[in-house]
Formats: C-alpha cells, sequence, structure tokens
C-alpha cells in the first residue's frame, strides 16, 4: 500500500474500483448493499400501495349494512391479500431489506454485506414471489382462505381453485428469499463489524436486527414445513391435514403459529431498532439501560418462540396446555417493558427536540402501550375464548402492526432520508402527515374494539343494520381515509423534496452511529477509511473521528486494492483479515426468474418445463461460485 | 495494518494454509453454512415432531395393511453415512496441510460411500412405494415426505462434492479451502440429520 498517499487521489481510486455499471442492467447485476436497499424500498413500497387499497377497499365495502362494493368472493381475496401483502411483502421487506440492507453495513462501518450477490438474489426471489402471488389476484384465483390459509378451508375438498396454490408455492419461496437475507444480516453483523466495534458497542439497531433474523431462520422452517403439507395433500393427495385418513386439522394450526407468532416480533423488532436510533439523536443522549434493551430485543425474540398456542385458545386443547402458554404469554410483557420505560426515561431525562422523526416514536409508543395493554388482556385464557374472532382482535394487532411497527419505519424514512438522498425533507409537512396519520389510525382501529366487544365477527363481507354496528363502523372507514391521506403526505413530502429539498449535510441532525460520518448519499466504497470505534456513540467521539481523518491523509485503513472490506473477529470486533467482494454479478437474477418461472409452471403443472428450470438454477449455481473472486 | 491477510490473495496450497492458520474468527462462508444448517435442522425438526404428532393420534401406528418398517438395512445404511463423514474431515485436514491430491483422494472416497448410500437409499425408496402409497394414510404422507426431504439432502450434498472435486483439479486456494471445509460440515449435518431420521423410520418396529 502507498505509504503517503494523497486523500483525494485514494478517493478517485476507490470510485474507480467501486463504480457501479450504469443503467438498468447496473440495476440488474448490482450488488451493492445500497442500491438492493433501494430496489427493496420502491419494491415494498408498491406492494404497500397495493395492500393499502386492498385496506381501503374494505374499509368501502363494510362503511354501511348490507353493502355491495364488493361480492363476498372478491371480498375474501382482498382481505386475504391485504393481510399476506402487508407482512411478507412489505413490512418485512421495508424492514429488514430496505432499512437493514442500507443502513447496517453503515453502521457497522463496512463496505457491503457478507454475502453481497446472496443479498441480490434474496431481493430478485422476493420480487418474483410478490408479483407470482398477484398473478393469482389479477387471474381471478387471490388467495382467498385469510393470511393464517387455516385447513379444511383451504383444502382442496373446500378451495378447489388455484388461489391457494399461488399462496402456498409464493410464500415457499418467499420465504426462501426471507431465510437467505437473516443468515446475511447475521454473517455481517456478526464478521464485518469496524475494527474495535465489540458487541457491547454495537449501535441497538445491529441488535434488533441480529434478533429477527434469529428468528427468521428457526421461525420460518415451520411455514416452509406447513406449505410443503398443504401443497402435497392438494396436490397428491396427502393425507397429514384429513382426520378421514389419519391427519390432523390442528397440525396446521400449530406449525402455522409455530412460525406465526414470532413473525409478529419480526414485525416488530425493527420498530424497536428504529425507535432507539432515533430517541438518542433527538434527546441528545444515551439510550438509558442500553445493555438491558439490547437483552430485551433478544428476549423477546426467544420467548416469542414459547407462545403461539395463545392463538389458538379456542381450539379445543387441554387446559394444562392452555395455562402453559397464557403464562409464556404474560412473560412476554417484561422485555416489552424495559424497553417501553427506557424510551420514556431517555426522553423524560434528555432535552427532546421534537422534529418529525420523533413525533413518530412518539406515536408508535403510545400505540405500541395501547396494542400491548389489550394483547395482555388476551393472555386470559376466558377474555380471549369470549372475543376471539371478532373485531376486537383486529383492533388490538393493528394497534401493534401498524400503529407500532409501521410508525417507526415511516419515521426512519423521514429520519434517513437525507442520507439516503443528500436532500432535506419538509418539516412543516412532515408533522402534518404525521398528524393525519395518528388521528387517522386512532380513529379507524379504536371503534373496532367497541365492535368487537359488541360481537362484530372479524372476516364478515358485510352486516344487517340494527345491531349497533352502524356508526362505529361509518367512524372507522372515515378514519382510514385521514389514514390514507397521511401516507399519501409521507410519499408526497418525501417525492417534492427529492427534487426540492434543502441540501443536507452529512449529519444534519447529530446522530450518534457511524453512517452518519459518511457524505450524504455516501459513495458506492461507504468510507474511504475503515473507521475505528471505542464506543456505542461512534459519532459523539470527536476525537475518534479526527483520527479516522489522519489515517486517511496517511493512506492507512484504506484498502483499495479491489472490492475490500476488513473482517473482524465475533465478539471484540478485532482486525482479523481483508476481504475482497465480489461486484455485480448476472447470476443472482438469473437464478431468481428461473425459479420464479419453475413455480409457476408448477402452478400449470407443466412437470417439464418444470424440470428445465430446476437445470437452469443448478447450471446459474455453478456459473456463480466458478469465478472466484480474486479472479473477477 | 500490514499484519492483517489479505485472505483473497491466497490462490496457491501453501499460502491457503496459511490465511487459515492466520485467520482467528470461523470464515464467513463457515458462518453461512452454520446458520443454513441451523434453519435445516429446524425444518427436519418440524418434520419429525409432525411424525410423532400423527403418530400420538393414530390408534394404529402403521395403519393396518402397511407393513413395519426394517430395521437391520436402514441402521447398517446410517452407519455408512456417518462413516462417510471421516473421509470428508480428513480431506479438510490434508488441504489445511496443503496436500491437494490427498485432498482429492478423501473427497473422492467420501462421494463413492455417499453415492452408494443414495442408490441404495432411493432403491428402498422406490420398494416402498411399491407396498404403500403416501395417498392412502397420514402414516405413508409422513414417511415419504420425511425420507424423501432428506435423501434430497444427500442429493444436494453429492452435488457439491462433484462441485468441488472439479475445482480441487485445479489446485487449491482460499476460496476453495473455505468451501472444502464448509462442505465437510455440511455433511455431518446430514449424517446427524440421518440418525434422527432414521430412529424415527424405525420406531413403530421397536
Amino acid at each position: 500500500m502507498a505509504s503517503v498517499a494523497q486523500p483525494a487521489a485514494t478517493v478517485e481510486r476507490l470510485e474507480q474500483i467501486w463504480a457501479e455499471r450504469p443503467g438498468v442492467l447496473g440495476w440488474l447485476t448490482t450488488t451493492d448493499h445500497k442500491r438492493i436497499g433501494l430496489l427493496y424500498l420502491f419494491t415494498s413500497l408498491v406492494f404497500f400501495a397495493a395492500g393499502g387499497v386492498e385496506a381501503l377497499l374494505i374499509r368501502t365495502q363494510l362503511l354501511q349494512p348490507d353493502n355491495n362494493v364488493l361480492s363476498p368472493a372478491a371480498f375474501n381475496q382482498v382481505m386475504t391479500m391485504h393481510g399476506v401483502t402487508m407482512i411478507f411483502l412489505f413490512v418485512i421487506p421495508i424492514s429488514t431489506g430496505a432499512f437493514g440492507n442500507y443502513l447496517i453495513p453503515l453502521m457497522i462501518g463496512a463496505r457491503d454485506m457478507a454475502f453481497p450477490r446472496l443479498n441480490a438474489l434474496s431481493f430478485w426471489l422476493f420480487a418474483g414471489s410478490g408479483i407470482f402471488m398477484y398473478t393469482g389476484l389479477a387471474l381471478g384465483n387471490g388467495p382467498n382462505a385469510g393470511w393464517f390459509d387455516y385447513v379444511p378451508l383451504a383444502s382442496r375438498q373446500f378451495s378447489p381453485g388455484q388461489g391457494i396454490d399461488f399462496y402456498a408455492l409464493g410464500l415457499i419461496f418467499n420465504s426462501v428469499s426471507t431465510t437467505a437475507a437473516a443468515i446475511n444480516f447475521i454473517v455481517t453483523i456478526f464478521k464485518l463489524r469496524a475494527p474495535g466495534m465489540s458487541i457491547n458497542r454495537m449501535p441497538l439497531f445491529a441488535f434488533a436486527f441480529l434478533a429477527v433474523s434469529f428468528a427468521l431462520v428457526f421461525a420460518l422452517p415451520a411455514l416452509t414445513t406447513d406449505l410443503v403439507f398443504l401443497e402435497l395433500d392438494r396436490r397428491l393427495g396427502f393425507h397429514f391435514f384429513d382426520p378421514s385418513h389419519g391427519g390432523d386439522v390442528l397440525l396446521w394450526q400449530h406449525l402455522f403459529w409455530l412460525f406465526g407468532h414470532p413473525e409478529v416480533y419480526i414485525i416488530i423488532l425493527p420498530a424497536f431498532g428504529i425507535a432507539t436510533s432515533i430517541i438518542p439523536t433527538f434527546t441528545r443522549r444515551r439510550m438509558v439501560a442500553f445493555p438491558m434493551v439490547a437483552l430485551a430485543e433478544i428476549l423477546v425474540v426467544f420467548i416469542g418462540f414459547g407462545v403461539w398456542v395463545h392463538h389458538m385458545f379456542a381450539s379445543g386443547l387441554s387446559n394444562a396446555v392452555l395455562i402453559w402458554f397464557a403464562a409464556a404469554s404474560l412473560m412476554v410483557v417484561i422485555p416489552s417493558a424495559i424497553q417501553i420505560f427506557a424510551w420514556l426515561t431517555t426522553m423524560v431525562s434528555g432535552r427532546p427536540r421534537f422534529h418529525t422523526p420523533l413525533l413518530w416514536i412518539v406515536g408508535f409508543i403510545v400505540f405500541f402501550i395501547l396494542g400491548g395493554l389489550s394483547g395482555i388482556m388476551f393472555a386470559a385464557v376466558p377474555f380471549d375464548q369470549q372475543l376471539t374472532d371478532t373485531y376486537f382482535v383486529v383492533a388490538h394487532f393493528h394497534f401493534i402492526i401498524f400503529g407500532a411497527a409501521v410508525f417507526p419505519l415511516l419515521g426512519g424514512l423521514y429520519y434517513w432520508f437525507p442520507k439516503v438522498t443528500g436532500r432535506m425533507y419538509h418539516e412543516g409537512y412532515g408533522k402534518l402527515s404525521f398528524w393525519l396519520a395518528f388521528v387517522g389510525t386512532a380513529v379507524t382501529f379504536f371503534p373496532m374494539h367497541i365492535v368487537g366487544l359488541f360481537g362484530m365477527p372479524r372476516r364478515v363481507y358485510t352486516y344487517p343494520s340494527g345491531l349497533g354496528w352502524q356508526g362505529y363502523n361509518l367512524v372507522e372507514s372515515i378514519g382510514a381515509y385521514i389514514l390514507a391521506a397521511g401516507l399519501l403526505l409521507v410519499v408526497a413530502n418525501l417525492a417534492v423534496s427529492l427534487f426540492r429539498g434543502a441540501p443536507a449535510s452529512a449529519n444534519p441532525f447529530g446522530g450518534a452511529t457511524l453512517e452518519w460520518s459518511t457524505s450524504s448519499p455516501p459513495p458506492e466504497f461507504n468510507y474511504a477509511v475503515i473507521p475505528r470505534v471505542t464506543s456505542a456513540y461512534p459519532m459523539w467521539d470527536e476525537e475518534d473521528r479526527r483520527e479516522d481523518a489522519r489515517a486517511l491523509a496517511r493512506g492507512e485503513r484504506v484498502l483499495e486494492r479491489g472490492h475490500e472490506t476488513p473482517a473482524s473477529t465475533v465478539l471484540d470486533a478485532d482486525w482479523d483479515e481483508v476481504l475482497d467482494m465480489p461486484s455485480n454479478s448476472p447470476w443472482p437474477v438469473t437464478l431468481a426468474l428461473a425459479t420464479s418461472a419453475g413455480f409457476a409452471f408448477l402452478i400449470g403443472g407443466h412437470l417439464t418445463a418444470v424440470a428445465v428450470c430446476v437445470a437452469v438454477v443448478v447450471a446459474a449455481l455453478v456459473a456463480w461460485h466458478w469465478k472466484e473472486p480474486q479472479e473477477a | 495494518m500490514s499484519e492483517v491477510t489479505r485472505s483473497m490473495e491466497a490462490t496457491s496450497a501453501v499460502s491457503a494454509g496459511y490465511a487459515d492458520r492466520r485467520r482467528r474468527a470461523a470464515p464467513n462462508g463457515w458462518w453461512g453454512m452454520a446458520l443454513l444448517i441451523a434453519t435445516e435442522a429446524t425444518l427436519f425438526g418440524c418434520l419429525i415432531a409432525t411424525y410423532f404428532y400423527l403418530a400420538f393420534q393414530n390408534r394404529q401406528w402403521p395403519p393396518r395393511g402397511v407393513p413395519d418398517p426394517k430395521v437391520a438395512l436402514p441402521l447398517i445404511l446410517t452407519a455408512v453415512l456417518v462413516a462417510s463423514t471421516v473421509p470428508m474431515l480428513r480431506a479438510v485436514r490434508s488441504a489445511r496441510l496443503a496436500d491437494v491430491a490427498r485432498a482429492r483422494l478423501w473427497v473422492l472416497l467420501a462421494l463413492l460411500l455417499q453415492g452408494a448410500y443414495f442408490g441404495v437409499q432411493v432403491h428402498e425408496y422406490l420398494g416402498d412405494l411399491d407396498k404403500f402409497s403416501p395417498s392412502a394414510t397420514s402414516y405413508g404422507s409422513i414417511y415419504f415426505t420425511l425420507l424423501g426431504i432428506h435423501h434430497a439432502h444427500v442429493a444436494v450434498g453429492l452435488l457439491l462434492d462433484l462441485y468441488l472435486l472439479a475445482k480441487l483439479l485445479g489446485g487449491l486456494t482460499n476460496y476453495r479451502l473455505v468451501a472444502l471445509r464448509v462442505v465437510a460440515f455440511y455433511w455431518c449435518f446430514v449424517a446427524v440429520a440421518g440418525v434422527c431420521v432414521v430412529l424415527t423410520q424405525i420406531y413403530p418396529s421397536l
């Protein structure tokens, strides 16, 4: 390495090495975590729009009694796709795919993810699975048995169309995509942290993503198993779920919720991570009880694997089982409360500046507490048995997975917008969009508690008048339109700011984590000099950052021989070796295309074509690995 | 700074072994495989749990008309599968000592054992399909699904062996040494999963 390199010359050299291929081909073959993050962001926002339109259709249909905006069959498809879209095609991809991809390498001082091509594959598979399921809907064969897809309703006998097949096959390869992404995050966080960022100095955001990724690795196989069983039952006449041939209906529910409950924490944990990033920045102080919060994030996931039966309290299991799972469900309150008190104490003891991002976090805390309180109620078995499958449940989980899980994502969009685009958003419209969404969420979902207590069941496509549900449903629908206006304002604000916003500095909010140390937007190589870290708030250690600048001037820690990034030891983050990362590759997108085509042919029953697709997949995998990094 | 290894630049057998010894943490590829194994092990856990869940739901297991599973042959086969991890691990050791020729031979020996295992297992599987159907009872459904998924894992491992052998013909690099370690790790997992699967398979005859 040149011992006396000029910083400008070094940076220029890095720019040449890391330059991305221009044009559409560049986007198709990219392995840059920031570009993949943006692809994830735009794709998941498109699906969010689709899921939002479905929500508005549902609310319009339920606006008044005996309405017929949607036929019963269409309502079932729209309701199912609303759930599937929001969970599998919006919240998980936007939180892990977009926020995680873009920010985790930046926050830990790495130049890319541990497996850049696998990262590209995750994205293309996710896009393929979303298009696959929406193809079903477009053909009038959308999934229609609810996002939990219970048998026997979902069995071939009662759902003879292809809707359920689109659901099952689509989710199987969606799971492959998500598992690959989760493994990638864990290895990235374990191995690519900047020198000095030992595990106790890792941002809480990274802790949250570590916990989420582990949850995905261990939860998704249960769903995959369940979906494979379902497809074998439907297509080949197997009998996993058919009691007349020794199968069992509840087997579906056990496996589904063994995945499905950890899934709830998978949805909410990225929100915790974003909250713990935004709160210290805008309250000008370090997080209270940092180690407790880190442990609580992991504990939530751990306990989350032992509570799945609370979704099945009304399914006739023995009391001993119910009591066990009721107790386990109550335990989740402990790590959740630790975090709530830590956030509140940080805010109260700091000097909060209520800019737009922090407002969304305050809204998040409000809805998380409200939804959490109704959640505790469900741990009481008799209460659950009384209210299961009513709108009370819908109210509870929308406060949690919309109010609590999505608000921080929107706050995060505002918070990192200057970093990603190099421009500031509009503060006034930002606040207005928050208040619209906050009021909209409360007005939409709060009355659902009441109609639920009045006995209105979930999933009904309409209801008769004279039951006292009318007024509440009208209010809920109006709330949904207010909420939609708030969300549109978020998009409009960011879209206009992209072109008109004031230029943003590298660290406009005084954020504490490493992503704020590089320019806005970051260069392809993230950091000209690999940062060295001595605390969990590296941007507040000014002397360290000055030392980085001096290291750049001396040409140290620059790594400019190729796509290089440091790898460190797992716990202490001692610098262990230098890795040469692969650059753009055509194979991930090819592989994803062949996989999607294979699943499409599987739906049509063209087995020869499926075999051809499998051969293409194997060939693409060989081509992918044949050229080694040092030969590139 | 200068003491940090640029492991990707290790393109000879000797320098690959050196990079391997200098490394303090397990390489990224090893971690990737460890996590893949974690998720695949969970998959087998779900399948085996389903087997016993269904077994306890049914009075007669296996149901009438279905023969009790064989015991001796599956156990012997599994012993072969477990034994095949020894040459895989020996291959890793040889490669670390920069002995590429010997590493290739060990991988080839493992491949022969694993291939023989796979061949007999597929033969047995097809024979079972003649005796009872996966679409007649839940016993058949879980029996053939569990064994089928296990055999699919063996088939993937065989493809990985072939890929490794092809790459090792061109000598050893850091990248290939990590690949060899990772594939050996995968086979250890398949062997452990095989033991769990075979114990489940023969359970009704015990």
